[in-house]
């Protein structure tokens, strides 16, 4: 899978359900339709709820990416 | 089939049951199964009961309890914890997710807040949302629904903190921890998983040769329940925080077809006589109400109740590991010193459902209410009416 491109960051590492999903929501709400939220966590639960939440939102849910150590996901703000 | 295609298939079926997660639904039609297979052993399933035995334990360790009269690993309410634990982490094994996760101080301060909260609450509303909420329903307690109440404002008042904190209060992520070089734990993990499983129906049939048949099929029971859970990341938290959150039901749903189907397996236990009416028909309505409150707002700080901070600390999360000691710890002094059982006597007493008009009218009414908590999230799901965020 490609790398994108992010606008922004948000490091939840370390962060359990269900502050990753909180932080984003508040994120994303500042966001310019088009841009790209990266969210970088630790937390397996995250994996379902980010395409939960983004399906919910409309917001596009890119895809995730393994790093070394943490799991990169990608959303677009609808 | 060459031996190839053999293996590939077999792998596709071990992702599918070990890398993906199960539908919720499907926890929560498991777990009904497993709890009624509990309540039929002799144990409905319970959470708390079996912290407070291991809390009981701890304080006597260091010397400010009392020998504890239960025993820590064989008594019915120890080994249905410590099954779930084990089963959770065998489960987490199996799917490679088991991972020493460190959280910010002020994550692993929540943990402790919340787990004395957890504490308190579960020792108040006489067990946690398993104990004072699922299995209490699924008894015939009305208390039950008295601690769902509490739960769903407690949840209510936990998600207006939280939603004050992010705002507020600035969080930095611990740095990111270096690789560990040596063994890759991630290829070996499925193996330890499979061996500890194992391992656990060696332990339960030894106990069958000791005259503990019934604790070596709680054990087996709970670590199934534990396996289920940690699969299908089967969370009450969600049940009760994501309509106001995210507005998602199928957390809801999930809980409220999982509570009516154990509501009907352990209704007809009680009518058959396999189990005595009175079983865990012993909390009454007051201490479910405040308790359910206190436990509600608890469980929003942690991201854990009774079973979801248990399971999620077998996979190695800290801050869920602070929040089941917190949450031992607290629940065995609260009961010992404060919600005495004599004083939770004298706020009320216990009232069996069916006693107020036969088992018809109880099940009639105990869906009524389970029915109306699936259909009121599954309107706000579209109209996103009780939604606070």
């Amino acid at each position: 899978m490609a790398d994108y491109k992010a606008d922004q960051v948000l490091d939840a590492r370390g962060l359990s359900c269900p502050m990753p999903i909180l932080k984003t929501k508040k994120i994303m709400k500042d966001m310019k339709s088009g841009q790209i939220l990266e969210i970088q966590g630790t937390d397996p639960g995250t994996k379902n709820d980010l395409p939960a939440y983004s399906s919910r939102s409309g917001d596009e849910y890119l895809g995730m990416e393994q790093r070394d150590g943490y799991i990169s996901f990608y959303i677009k703000k609808k | 089939m060459s031996d190839n295609a053999l293996i590939g298939k077999f792998k596709e079926g071990y992702d599918s049951l070990f890398e993906q997660n199960w539908p919720l639904w499907v926890g929560g039609v498991l777990i009904a199964f497993l709890a009624v297979l509990a309540a039929a052993v002799g144990r409905p399933w319970g959470v708390a009961g079996g912290l407070r035995v291991w809390g009981d334990w701890l304080w006597y360790a260091i010397g400010l309890a009392p020998q504890p009269g239960s025993h820590l690993f064989l008594s019915d309410p120890a080994i249905l914890t410590w099954g779930l634990l084990a089963g959770a982490f065998g489960s987490a094994l199996l799917a490679h997710q088991v991972a020493w996760t460190m959280a910010p101080r002020w994550e692993l301060g929540k943990g402790l807040v919340g787990g004395i909260l957890l504490g308190i609450g579960s020792a108040m509303a006489g067990g946690c949302n398993v104990g004072g909420f699922y299995s209490a329903i699924a008894a015939g307690s009305a208390s039950g629904f008295a601690m769902m109440l509490g739960l769903i404002a407690g949840a209510v008042t936990g998600l207006k903190y939280l939603l004050w904190e992010i705002e507020h209060v600035k969080v930095t992520s611990p740095a990111a921890k270096e690789k560990t070089d040596g063994v890759d734990w991630a290829k070996i993990q499925p193996w330890l998983g499979a061996l500890f499983f194992l391992g656990l129906i060696l332990l339960a049939y030894g106990l069958s040769f000791q005259a503990y048949t019934q604790s070596g099929l709680l054990l087996l029971i709970a670590a199934g329940i534990g396996l289920v859970i940690q699969r299908c990341r089967f969370c009450f938290v969600r049940a009760f925080r994501d309509p106001f959150m995210t507005g998602e039901s199928v957390a809801t749903k999930a809980v409220a077809v999982s509570t009516l189907l154990c509501l009907v397996g352990i209704m007809i236990l009680k009518w058959s006589g396999a189990l005595p009416e009175e079983s865990y028909v012993y909390h009454h309505w007051i201490g479910g109400l405040v308790g359910g409150y206190i436990f509600g707002f608890g469980m929003l700080l942690t991201g854990g109740c009774g079973s979801g901070s248990i399971w999620r600390a077998g996979e190695g999360q800290v801050k869920l590991i602070i929040a089941v000691l917190a949450f031992a710890l607290s629940n065995s002094l609260f009961r010992a010193h404060v919600w005495k059982p004599a004083v939770a006597n004298s706020w009320g007493a216990p009232f069996y459902l069916p006693d107020l008009a036969g088992y018809f009218w109880a099940l009639v009414i105990s869906f009524v209410v389970l029915i109306a908590w699936w259909a009121l999230t599954a309107w706000n799901e579209e109209t996103d009416k009780l939604t606070m965020y």
